[in-house]
Parts: structure tokens; C-alpha cells; sequence
């Protein structure tokens, strides 16, 4: 399969999204959706929006957003490209049948759909060290149909487009900027709260 | 649960005390009162009591209150000396103490002892075995180790012995949630709903699982539920019209080319997609037409 060669191009907005959330709600599980579009070898990521953090596994709340957020990226040209989890548990770094039954489902539309799981160790050392890799796993699908876990041979798959992400990560963290992310679990509460985040990045 | 005039308070509260206007202890105790967790903010104005000798004397009796408070804040913070020594004062103080026993066995938790910590427990359980607050933290210790089916199991015991804690029971339904177990979550909630039939969000919830067991018969049943918290709401709900929607267009796709009296209500649908249509134009204008694009394609592939 020409999916080994595949590589994956996030951009820092879709990328600092995702983490915000996750440390937004530490102690439960939450998910997201990847924003991109395909060229050649390379899927990029040009955006994200961050999904649920409660009841991660009923169906009703996933397919009002994903079809809300569908009909608007489209206008913009950008199709839902994977997935992104986070466990609840600090030292779980294994991917749940939610996360790979959602995976699945985007899957069946865009077969280069990738999964991406929250590296809680990497996150942790993150204001030690200078790694300027994701702190995220990449799972991509194989041929016989599972989710396995992609770069672990070192030549890293995921790649951040603007190199110092996690300096301005860490920026974004020290500052409690995670407070401000909104998902759709805050939306369906209240709908007045924006699952695009305008105003995380001003 | 917590209120929204009950958070509006304490938030209130909490930027006072923030920004140093005072007030610390009694935003302390309001913090117990509704069991909220903000563990980093009770550790933070915590110790600045406690470390005041004069402020900590003036709270008299519910002095201890406060060691115990700061310490369950600290482990969560994982700040463990802090734990330690509040634990050790209390300790002092109250030598035979289960209340003590308990902390000690949550510290063992959180430094990830997990098999003492389980011994622990089970010698407090020995001399009370109706101790609720000791039976969740071996639902909690399982939890942490990922067990889910020993949390499951210890649950389901505790539920022989205490079944009116409802709370205990939305636990339950929730880790049958994240393991796809929607069956036994849907017993949750019918459980849930005998107890407290006007509560709009077990209905919702309960809506929710049939909708994602999915089946004609579920489908409908889903429907009714997204209904009745319609209805308890005040028409308020914006997941149960959502879940209006959805229900008809898969209900929909199942009986297509059967018979049209099968076909119940169309005009429930309506209802709802006029709601969500009202209150996105009232309150998330600029969300209208993606509601609407996506109401659509609802609607056209029923």
C-alpha cells in the first residue's frame, strides 16, 4: 500500500486546539475532529475542532456535529480528514474501541484517515525539553483493516508545519489559555458558545 | 448537580478571592457544599489559612474540616507532602479516627500504591462494611488501574446495598458508555428514570443509548424520550430537538417503501427544526446557516 509513504501535515492552530481541550478536561476522555484536504502524498491538516468531553460513546451528539462541521468547511474547500483522542487516564496509552469505531467512520469516507492519540508522557516533559515532535501518536490503518500505530521505526509520519508549535504551546499553556477552548459539548449546552473558536488565536 | 445560579456565585466568588478581595474561607466552604472539584484553587487559598496561625485558630472546631480539604485537594494536585502533613495533623489529633484511616488510604492511592491502599480499605470495610465514601474508592482504585470489570462488579455491589444513590447509578451507566455496552447503559437509565422521572437529562441520556442501539423499535422509543425532555425542559433542549431530527430521518431510512401509517407525527420533526431554527437566529446567528444545510441534509435523506 502506498499509505507507508503517506505523510501528515498539521498546522500549529489545528494542533494547539486539541491539546487546549484535552487539558481543558484532565480528568475525562475527550476527542476532536481533523479539518484538511489530500494533495498527492501528503494530507494536510489545515484545522480542527474539538468535539466532546463527556458520554464520548453515543452516537446522537457525533453525528449533529459532524454533520454541522462538514457543512461548514466544505465552503472552504476542507473535508473532515481523522480523528483525535485523548484517554482518560494519564498512563492509558492504548487506543479504545470508541476512538477506532469513530476512526472507522471516517474511514469509510476518506480512506487516508488518520487518529491521533494524545502522548500524555510527552506532554509532561514538554516544558523540560527542547522536542519539538507532537505530542501526539499517529495511527493510520493498515491493509487488514487495524489501527496500528504509525513512526515508531523514527521517521515520524506527523509532522508539525510550523516548527517552534510546541514553544507556542507551552506559551498558550502558561497562560491558562485552555480555559477559553469551547467544543461541542458546550455548544449543545449552550449556543451561544462557538465550536470555531474565533477568538483562542486573537 | 450544580445550579447555574449555584456557579454563577461560586465563580463570582472565586474571582474575589482572586483577585484579593477576601473571603477565602467562605469560598472554601462553598466548594464543599457543592462538591465541585477545583482542587488547584482549595489547595492554593487552603494553605493560606492554614499557614497563617491567626487565620487558622479563628476558624475554631472547623479547623480540621480544612486539613482534611487541603489534603484531598493536594493529592489531586498531586502535591503529596502537603497531603502528608495535613494528614499527619489530623492524625495527631485524631488517632483512631476512620476519617484519618480514609485520607491515609486515599494518599496511598495517589502515590499509586494501589495494592496497600486496597488493604486499607478492606481493614476499614472490616470494622464498617456499610461505608459508603470507602466503597466508591474501590470503585475509584479499580478505575485508575483501568479494571473496568472489577469497577463494574464493585458497583453492582454496592447498588444490592444502597440503590436509591443515583449518583452511583449514572456512574455505572457512564463506564457502560465508554466500554459500548449500551444495553446494560439503557438499564441504567430506566433505573435512573423510575427513581426521577422529571430529571429532563436522564431522559435525554436514556434517549441517547436507544438511539445509538438503534433498531426500529429503539428508534421510536428514542424519540418518545427526546420528547418528554422536550417536554420537561420547557422546549429548551437543543440535544433533544436535535435528536428529534435525527430519530425521524433514520426512522425514516428504515421503513422506506413499508407502509405510510407507519409514518408517525412528520409534523414533530417540523416542530423541532423550527425551534432550533428560532433559537440559532435569536442567539447564534451566525450559526443559521449551517443549522439550516445541516437540518437539510437530515431531511433529505429521510
Amino acid at each position: 500500500m502506498a499509505g507507508g509513504e503517506l505523510k501528515y501535515d498539521m498546522s500549529q492552530n489545528a494542533y494547539i486546539k486539541l491539546v487546549l481541550h484535552a487539558l481543558k478536561h484532565r480528568s475525562s476522555a475527550v476527542n476532536g475532529v481533523l479539518l484538511g484536504r489530500s494533495n498527492d502524498d501528503v494530507v494536510e491538516i489545515a484545522d480542527s475542532v474539538p468535539l466532546f468531553h463527556n458520554h464520548l460513546g453515543l452516537l446522537p451528539p457525533l453525528e449533529i456535529s459532524l454533520i454541522m462541521i462538514e457543512e461548514y468547511y466544505i465552503a472552504q474547500g476542507l473535508g473532515i480528514v481523522g480523528y483525535f483522542h485523548a484517554n482518560e487516564r494519564f498512563d492509558d496509552a492504548e487506543l479504545d474501541n470508541v476512538a477506532k469505531n469513530i476512526g472507522d467512520h471516517i474511514y469509510r469516507y476518506f480512506p487516508q484517515a488518520a487518529i491521533l492519540l494524545l502522548d500524555n508522557k510527552k506532554i509532561e516533559a514538554l516544558p523540560k525539553g527542547k522536542d519539538r515532535s507532537p505530542v501526539m501518536q499517529l495511527y493510520t490503518r493498515d491493509a487488514s483493516k487495524n489501527w496500528k500505530l504509525a513512526g515508531s521505526d523514527g521517521g515520524s509520519r506527523l509532522i508539525l508545519k510550523e516548527p517552534a508549535a510546541n514553544i507556542v504551546l507551552l506559551d498558550f499553556i502558561s497562560s491558562q489559555k485552555w480555559q477559553d477552548v469551547v467544543d461541542f459539548d458546550d455548544h449543545l449546552d449552550d449556543i451561544t458558545k462557538d465550536w470555531l473558536n474565533p477568538d483562542l488565536f486573537k | 448537580m450544580v445550579t447555574k445560579t449555584e456557579e454563577t456565585q461560586l465563580n463570582r466568588l472565586e474571582g474575589q478571592v482572586e483577585n484579593g478581595g477576601g473571603g477565602a474561607w467562605d469560598y472554601l466552604c462553598f466548594v464543599r457544599k457543592l462538591k465541585v472539584r477545583r482542587s488547584d484553587k482549595v489547595l492554593k487559598y487552603g494553605l493560606s489559612i492554614l499557614n497563617d496561625p491567626k487565620k487558622r485558630s479563628s476558624l475554631g472546631p472547623e479547623e480540621w474540616t480544612l486539613y482534611e480539604q487541603v489534603a484531598i485537594a493536594a493529592m489531586d494536585c498531586q502535591c503529596l507532602d502537603v497531603a502528608k502533613d495535613c494528614i499527619n495533623v489530623l492524625q495527631k489529633r485524631f488517632p483512631e479516627s476512620k476519617r484519618v484511616g480514609r485520607l491515609e488510604g486515599m494518599l496511598l492511592e495517589a502515590k499509586g500504591s494501589w495494592t496497600e491502599a486496597e488493604k486499607a480499605y478492606l481493614s476499614l470495610l472490616e470494622d464498617n462494611p456499610l461505608d459508603q465514601v470507602i466503597h466508591k474508592r474501590r470503585v475509584a482504585l479499580a478505575k485508575a488501574q483501568g479494571n473496568m470489570s472489577e469497577a463494574i462488579e464493585f458497583i453492582n455491589k454496592y447498588l444490592e446495598i444502597f440503590m436509591a444513590d443515583s449518583d452511583t447509578w449514572r456512574e455505572l451507566a457512564e463506564i457502560y458508555v465508554s466500554l459500548q455496552m449500551y444495553k446494560q447503559a439503557a438499564f441504567c437509565y430506566e433505573e435512573l428514570i423510575l427513581a426521577q422521572p422529571t430529571v429532563p437529562l436522564y431522559h435525554l441520556a436514556y434517549a441517547d443509548v436507544l438511539y445509538t442501539l438503534g433498531g426500529l423499535e429503539n428508534l421510536q422509543a428514542a424519540k418518545k424520550y427526546y420528547s418528554s425532555a422536550i417536554e420537561l425542559t420547557g422546549g429548551k433542549n437543543t440535544r433533544a430537538l436535535f435528536g428529534i431530527c435525527l430519530c425521524t430521518s433514520a426512522i425514516a431510512q428504515l421503513t422506506k417503501g413499508r407502509n405510510k401509517e407507519e409514518k408517525d407525527s412528520p409534523d414533530l420533526q417540523s416542530l423541532a427544526t423550527a425551534a432550533l431554527e428560532k433559537d440559532y437566529k435569536q442567539r447564534a446567528s451566525d450559526k443559521v446557516s449551517v443549522l439550516g444545510s445541516a437540518l437539510k441534509s437530515l431531511k433529505v435523506s429521510s
